[in-house]
């Protein structure tokens, strides 16, 4: 890998580690187990591997974002994760923040460089 | 036991003890999920190939693992700040502490120059020890933060209660506070070099200019300085003859107005020749006529080589911490110098 090349996955890998956090919380309004989860976002155009989107589950759960129980489904015990009330609050302020963000990007490109 | 089992089994052996048993069926029950897709996409069951190059499509167990570690850094960015504020003050008064120690523990006991080199190799070794420790339990801190946060207080640090008006005046600060020296001043420091290089020239035949009516005093007395002193006169004329032929060429070339931190910096180092040549030596007077003296004067010898060795320890030690001081100084503004240049 060339210099650059690993410069760009770098930044790749920061720019997608907040969008990803976003579209996990913004899939789990909804109630899904990991494997579902996941087949769900990839369903979205946005493809997690294994080893990032299961961690990341629990690491939110441990942030108070998501709440979750084990339940059988389909004769087999799973994990079910949700948005919990304190993750929709921060779901939707992180949303607006995407939101302005975006907003902001689109506005810089649109407007001619000076 | 089949490629799933193995491959969790393998994860579970790089996963923190703690939550193991629940990672593991978790992440079991989302891989059985995945493989039951897959086998019905296919409409028949995984074959051993297949089935490792799916596991080895998700990466290695070690790597899966390492996801579910919860720290990847000592002390985090949150903390950094206090951290380092914290490392340089203990740093500062460990060297302190452990200098004033030294000195004392020099100065009453029976060596000197081997044991102040000794205790200046060792003060490398205490800063590293401090550093460690203020490491560790700033690395504990923030472990029991990030793994407990109901239970422990944020802890803003010194950047959590602040004013604008409170931070320095950053153009002021830019601003270099010390005066150029003028040509008036270049000349008064070769000229007072000189009279002090004349002066001390002249100490040896004339003692009274150094000594005064001590002189007189000096020459009755059945006390003398031993040769130490000698060796200790002639660096200092070395010295002062360099110092003071550099303030010439300085002169010459009108490079007066030039940064003066090099020559500052080199008198400081090699202004610690003559000390250490003095420290090299057990005894700095002794007696004219020992055998018909010693009875008397003795104790009294004894007394002014060891109040001299104190004095010489301490004056030693003060300089040289300086020396670090500045060297450390030296190298921090190269380095900002260099990192500056180089954005």
């Amino acid at each position: 890998m060339t210099v650059a090349e690993n410069l760009f996955e770098n930044l790749r890998l920061e720019l997608r580690r907040g969008c990803l956090t976003l579209a996990v919380l913004a899939q789990l309004r909804q109630e899904h187990y990991g494997y579902t989860l996941r087949k769900a976002l990839a369903q979205q155009g946005l493809e997690i591997d294994e080893s990032t989107l299961y961690p990341l589950l629990r690491r939110l759960e441990t942030q108070g974002l998501l709440a979750s129980e084990w339940r059988e489904e389909d004769k087999r015990n799973k994990r079910f994760y949700r948005l919990s009330s304190d993750g929709e609050q921060i779901f939707a302020q992180l949303l607006q923040e995407w939101d302005e963000i975006n907003a902001s990007i689109r506005k810089i490109l649109d407007n001619p460089v000076q | 036991m089949d490629h799933l089992d193995r491959f969790l089994e393998s994860v579970r052996k790089y996963l923190p003890w703690q939550g193991q048993d629940d990672i593991i069926a978790e992440l079991r029950a989302n891989l059985e999920s995945q493989r039951e897709d897959k086998e019905a996409e296919l409409g028949r069951p995984l074959s051993a190939e297949e089935t490792e190059a799916w596991l080895k499509q998700i990466g290695s167990p070690m790597q899966m693992a390492a996801h579910y570690q919860p720290q990847r850094y000592l002390i985090g960015p949150a903390f950094f700040p206090i951290y380092w504020f914290v490392l340089r003050l203990a740093m500062m008064w460990a060297a302190a502490v452990y200098t004033i120690v030294s000195v004392v523990q020099i100065a009453v006991g029976p060596s000197n120059w081997p044991a102040f080199l000794d205790a200046m190799l060792r003060l490398p070794g205490v800063l590293i020890t401090t550093a460690g420790w203020v490491t560790v339990i700033f690395a504990g801190i923030e472990f029991a933060t990030v793994r407990y946060p109901s239970l422990c207080r944020p802890i803003t640090g010194p950047s959590g209660d602040w004013a604008a008006k409170t931070l320095p005046d950053f153009e002021k600060a830019m601003t270099p506070k010390k005066k150029r020296r003028t040509f008036a001043h270049a000349i008064a420091e070769v000229v007072f070099g000189t009279l002090f290089l004349a002066w001390w020239l002249l100490v040896p035949q004339h003692p009274y200019l150094l000594w005064g009516p001590g002189a007189a005093f000096l020459k009755s007395s059945p006390f003398q300085l031993t040769p130490v002193w000698t060796d200790f006169y002639w660096c200092v004329v070395v010295l002062n003859v360099v110092q003071l032929a550099w303030r010439i060429v300085d002169l010459v070339r009108r490079t007066w107005q030039g940064e003066r931190r090099a020559e500052q910096f080199a008198v400081k180092i090699f202004g610690l020749i003559p000390l250490i040549l003095l420290l090299s030596s057990n005894v700095w007077i002794t007696l004219k006529d020992p055998a018909a003296s010693q009875a008397q004067y003795g104790p009294t010898v004894q007394a002014i080589n060891q109040i001299t060795r104190m004095s010489l320890v301490i004056v030693s030690a003060i300089i040289t911490l300086q020396l670090l001081w500045e060297i450390g100084q030296l190298s921090l503004a190269y380095y900002r110098k260099r990192a500056a240049a180089k954005s």
